[in-house]
C-alpha cells in the first residue's frame, strides 16, 4: 500500500508530527543537507543568474526567458529547501558559539586560573558573543529576506510575461482607464478621501506622544539638508491630492526609514537620505509616505492606541537588541527599528496595516512623482537597491511584513505603464548633490558622536582583532550558506 | 501577619551563609584602580543650604583638603554629557517594591535631563544590561516596561553594585550610578567591605532611590525586629555608598515620593561642581581623605554650606 511505503526519514517525520515529540527528539529542526532535488543544471544555473538581476532588468527581459511552469516549480521547491538548510546551518553556528561562551564562562569560575588565562577567556567570550550575534542576524534576517527576494523574482519570471500582455491589452482597448484613481490628469482636483483636515489634530497628538515617549531621534539641524528635503516635499505636495499642510521632519538617525503620521506629518530619517542615489528616488519615498496621509490610512488605522503600540513595539525591538551582545546591535537596530512607512519592520499585521493600503500608497506615490515630473522608476529602483544591492542584512527586511514583494513591484510597474508618457523626466539635480555634500558632514558628526558613546558592554582590551563571519552584502546567499567562513578570529567552532 | 517577615528573615539567614563565600572570594578581588603619578583627578560635588542646592559659586568659594592638608585645585566645568546608569533591583523577591519601582522609573522619564547618556541595568542573581548608554530616554523606560516577571529570586545587591562600579570605572568623564533598590542582599559573592573599597577606588558618584516604602510606611507596624533590622541594614548599606561617593540616598515612605527623588537626583546632576587637582602617587592603594569646604562671605561674615562630596579615594 502506498501509505506504508515510507523510508526511515518519513517515518520519523510522521512520528514527530503525530506524537508532538519535536522538542524532545529534535524533530522539526532544519534540514542538514543541501537540497537533493533541483532543476537540471542547464536550467538551474542560468535561472540562478537571472535571480541575481534587478527587478527592473527582469521586467525588461522576463518575456524573453523560456522556463516552463514545472521548472519554475522545481526551482521554488529547491529554494525553499535551500533556505531551510541555510537557516539551519547558521543556527548551528550560533548554537556552537553559544556553547563556547558557556564553556568559557564555566572555566572562569574555576579558582585556580591565572590572570593571563582569565584575559584569554574574556577575549574568547567576547569574540564568540560577537560571532553568535552575527550568525543570528544572518539566520533570522538575512537568509529569509534573501530567499523571499529570490522567490519574488522567480514569480516575476513566471508570471510577468502574461501580466505584461494583459497590461498591453488594457492599454490598447482603453480599459486601463477603469482602474482605481485612473483620473491622473485631475490630480489636485479630485478627492481621494474626504475630510483630510480632520486628521491634523490626531497627527499633532501623535507627534506630541512620540516626542514625549523619548523615543524620537533628534531632528537634523543642518539648514541645507532640511530645506532641500522640505523643498522636494513641497514640490510633490503641490502635485498631489494632499489637502493639508505638509510637515516634513528630518530625523538624525541612521535608520533607513521614513514614516507618516496622520494629518500631513511625514518623517524622513537620515539613513534614507544616505541611501538614495538620486532625487527621483527620494521623491518616490516622500510621495509614498504622503500618499498614506492623502488616503487617510492613518485615520483608519492609527488610533491613539495603535500609535502607542507602534512606539512601544519599536522600543521593545530596540531594547531586545540591546541585550543581543555588543556586536551586531547597530545592524540589528538598522534592520528593525522603525515606525510606519518604508522602513516597515514592525509587525504591521498587529497594527492592521493592510496590503491594500501599501499598494494604494504605491499607486498614488507613483502618480505624484509622475505629476511632479520625476522619473517614476526612482521608487522601484530604490526598493530594488534596498532588496538586492544593499544586501539582505542592511536594509531589506521591510518587505517581510509588507505585501509580497513581487505583487508590490508588479503593481507599481503596472501603474507606471498606465501613466501617460512624459519627456525630460527629472532623475537628478545639482541640489541633490549639494544636499549629499551637506549630509556627509552631518553623518560624519553623528558617527563621531556615536564613537564617543560610552558603553557598559566595554570590550576586553588587548584581545586579537575581532572575528567576523565573512559576508559580502551583495553576494549570492548560497555563497554564505555553503561554507560559513570566519576571518581573523580567536575562536572558531570546529577549528 | 504578612509573609514579608519570613521573607526578610530567610534572606538574612542566607546573608550569613554568604559570609564564607565572600571571604574566599576576597582573596581574588581586583586591585583597586590606581592612576599614574600626578594624574589629574576630579571631585564632583553638590553644595547645599538647608534643602536648597547652591549654584553659581566660584573658585574662591571652595577650599580643598587632601589627607588633612590644603590642596591646590581648579574649579572646572563638569563634563557633559555625563554617563548615568540606572541599576534597578528586579527580583522575584521584590514584589512588594514593584509600585516603588514603577514610580521611580516614571519619575525618571519625567525628569531626566536631555543630552546625557543613560543606561539601564537590572539585577537579581546577576547584572543584566537592558539598555546600553543612549540619549533617547524613552528607550530606558520602554526597556523597563517590558522586563516581565523576574526569573530569579536572589537580590545580590553587593555583587551588582560592585560590577557596575567596575564597568563604570572604565568610562571616561563624569560617571553617575543611580541605584534603585532595597539594599537587601541575599547571596552576593562580594562582601560589604569589598564593595566599600570599590566605591572608594572608582570615581563614580552614587545616588540611591531606596525601595521599600510599604515597609517604611503602612506595613511598618507589622514588621518584627528581625525584618526591620534587615531593612535598616539594607538602607545603611545604600547610605554608605552614597555618602562615600558624594551622592545622596533617599528613602521615601510613600510610593508617590519616588518621582520627587528622581527629580532630586537629576537636579543634583545638573548642579554638580567639579574640582580638578593633581593627585599624588598611590601605589599602595592607601585611602586618601578628601574634605571640601564651600562658603561665601556675606557682610564680612563667612556663611558655610554643606558639601556632598566623596569621602576620599584610593
Amino acid at each position: 500500500m502506498p501509505v506504508l511505503n515510507l523510508d526511515l526519514r518519513s517515518m520519523l517525520a510522521l512520528l514527530c508530527s503525530e506524537l508532538l515529540l519535536g522538542t524532545l527528539t529534535g524533530c522539526g529542526r532544519h534540514r542538514v543537507t543541501l537540497p537533493e532535488v533541483k532543476p537540471p543544471s542547464r536550467v538551474f544555473e542560468p535561472l540562478q543568474e537571472e535571480l541575481q538581476k534587478s527587478y527592473l532588468t527582469l521586467f525588461e527581459t522576463a518575456s524573453k526567458l523560456d522556463y516552463s511552469d514545472g521548472q519554475i516549480l522545481k526551482m521554488q521547491e529547491y529554494l525553499k529547501q535551500a533556505q531551510d538548510y541555510c537557516v539551519g546551518k547558521f543556527e548551528g553556528v550560533s548554537g556552537e558559539y553559544e556553547r563556547r561562551v558557556a564553556d568559557a564562562q564555566r572555566t572562569l569560575k574555576k579558582s585556580n586560573i591565572t590572570d593571563e588565562e582569565r584575559h584569554t577567556l574574556h577575549c574568547s567570550i567576547q569574540d564568540a558573543r560577537a560571532l553568535k550575534s552575527q550568525a543570528d542576524v544572518i539566520s533570522q534576517h538575512a537568509i529569509p529576506v534573501a530567499y523571499d527576494n529570490k522567490q519574488a523574482k522567480l514569480e516575476l519570471i513566471q508570471k510577468w510575461p502574461g501580466q505584461l500582455k494583459e497590461i498591453q491589452q488594457s492599454v490598447a482597448d482603453g480599459t486601463y482607464k477603469n482602474r482605481r484613481w485612473a483620473d491622473v490628469q485631475d490630480i489636485g482636483f479630485r478627492e481621494i478621501e474626504k475630510n483630510q483636515k480632520d486628521d491634523i489634530k490626531i497627527g499633532q497628538e501623535a507627534v506630541r506622544d512620540l516626542k514625549q515617549s523619548g523615543l524620537m531621534p533628534k531632528e537634523i539641524e543642518d539648514e541645507a539638508v532640511v530645506s532641500y528635503v522640505k523643498r522636494i516635499g513641497q514640490k510633490i505636495a503641490l502635485n498631489s491630492d494632499l489637502q493639508v499642510p505638509l510637515q516634513i521632519t528630518v530625523l538624525n538617525s541612521r535608520e533607513i526609514n521614513a514614516f507618516a503620521l496622520p494629518g500631513g506629518f511625514v518623517f524622513i530619517e537620515r539613513g534614507i537620505l544616505e541611501s538614495v542615489d538620486d532625487e527621483s528616488q527620494l521623491a518616490g519615498v516622500i510621495a509614498h509616505e504622503m500618499s498614506h496621509d492623502v488616503a487617510r490610512h492613518g485615520h483608519k488605522l492609527m488610533t491613539k492606541a495603535t500609535i502607542a503600540q507602534i512606539i512601544y513595539q519599536a522600543a521593545q525591538i530596540a531594547a531586545v537588541l540591546a541585550t543581543g551582545g555588543a556586536a551586531g546591535i547597530g545592524t540589528l537596530y538598522g534592520l528593525q527599528y522603525g515606525f510606519y512607512g518604508l522602513g516597515l519592520t514592525l509587525n504591521l499585521t498587529l497594527l492592521g496595516v493592510s496590503r491594500e493600503f501599501e499598494q494604494q500608497a504605491d499607486q498614488l506615490g507613483i502618480q505624484y512623482v509622475w505629476k511632479a515630473g520625476y522619473d517614476t522608476s526612482g521608487f522601484i529602483r530604490f526598493f530594488d537597491k534596498m532588496a538586492t544591492k544593499e544586501g539582505y542584512v542592511n536594509s531589506a527586511s521591510w518587505f517581510r511584513s509588507h505585501p509580497p514583494f513581487y505583487q508590490r513591484m508588479v503593481e507599481s510597474e503596472r501603474e507606471i505603464m498606465y501613466l501617460p508618457k512624459q519627456q525630460n523626466l527629472v532623475v537628478n539635480t545639482p541640489e541633490f548633490a549639494a544636499m549629499k555634500a551637506a549630509l556627509a558632514k552631518v553623518s560624519a558628526k553623528a558617527e563621531e558622536e556615536s564613537k564617543a558613546k560610552p558603553s557598559l558592554i566595554s570590550p576586553e582590551q588587548g584581545c586579537p582583532p575581532p572575528s567576523k563571519l565573512l559576508y559580502e552584502a551583495d553576494q549570492p546567499i548560497e555563497m554564505i550558506c555553503s561554507t560559513p567562513q570566519i576571518i581573523s578570529g580567536v575562536t572558531q567552532p570546529g577549528k | 501577619m504578612f509573609d514579608t517577615t519570613n521573607y526578610i528573615r530567610r534572606h538574612t539567614a542566607r546573608k550569613v551563609a554568604l559570609g564564607l563565600a565572600a571571604l574566599t572570594w576576597s582573596l581574588g578581588a581586583r586591585t583597586a584602580n590606581v592612576g599614574p603619578p600626578d594624574e589629574p583627578r576630579s571631585l564632583y560635588l553638590n553644595v547645599e543650604k538647608g534643602s536648597n542646592l547652591i549654584t553659581g559659586l566660584t573658585q574662591g568659594n571652595f577650599r580643598l583638603h587632601l589627607d588633612g592638608k590644603p590642596q591646590p585645585f581648579r574649579l572646572e566645568k563638569p563634563e557633559e554629557p555625563a554617563s548615568v546608569a540606572l541599576l534597578v533591583e528586579h527580583s522575584g523577591s521584590s514584589g512588594y517594591f514593584a509600585d516603588d519601582l514603577n514610580a521611580a522609573l516614571q519619575g525618571f522619564l519625567k525628569h531626566a535631563l536631555e543630552g546625557h547618556w543613560y543606561a539601564l541595568a537590572t539585577f537579581s542573581h546577576e547584572v543584566e544590561i537592558r539598555t546600553d548608554f543612549t540619549k533617547q530616554i524613552g528607550e530606558i523606560t520602554a526597556a523597563y516596561s517590558q522586563l516581565g516577571t523576574p526569573t530569579w529570586s536572589e537580590i545580590d545587591t553587593y555583587d551588582a553594585v560592585y560590577e557596575m562600579l567596575d564597568k563604570m570605572g572604565r568610562l571616561p568623564g563624569r560617571r553617575i550610578l543611580v541605584v534603585v533598590g532595597s539594599g537587601l542582599d541575599t547571596f552576593s559573592e562580594h562582601s560589604l567591605g569589598q564593595v566599600q573599597k570599590k566605591a572608594e577606588a572608582e570615581n563614580v558618584t552614587i545616588f540611591v532611590a531606596g525601595l521599600g516604602s510599604l515597609f517604611r510606611g503602612a506595613y511598618d507596624p507589622y514588621l518584627d525586629s528581625s525584618a526591620r533590622m534587615s531593612l535598616v541594614q539594607g538602607q545603611a548599606f545604600l547610605k554608605m555608598l552614597a555618602g562615600k561617593t558624594g551622592g545622596f540616598a533617599w528613602f521615601p515612605n510613600q510610593v508617590n515620593g519616588f518621582p520627587d527623588v528622581m527629580q532630586g537626583i537629576m537636579q543634583s546632576i545638573a548642579t554638580q561642581y567639579r574640582l580638578g587637582y593633581d593627585a599624588p602617587p598611590n601605589g599602595s592603594g592607601k585611602f586618601h581623605t578628601v574634605k571640601v569646604e564651600a562658603f561665601r562671605m556675606v557682610n564680612d561674615k563667612r556663611e558655610d554650606f554643606k558639601v556632598l562630596v566623596r569621602e576620599g579615594w584610593r
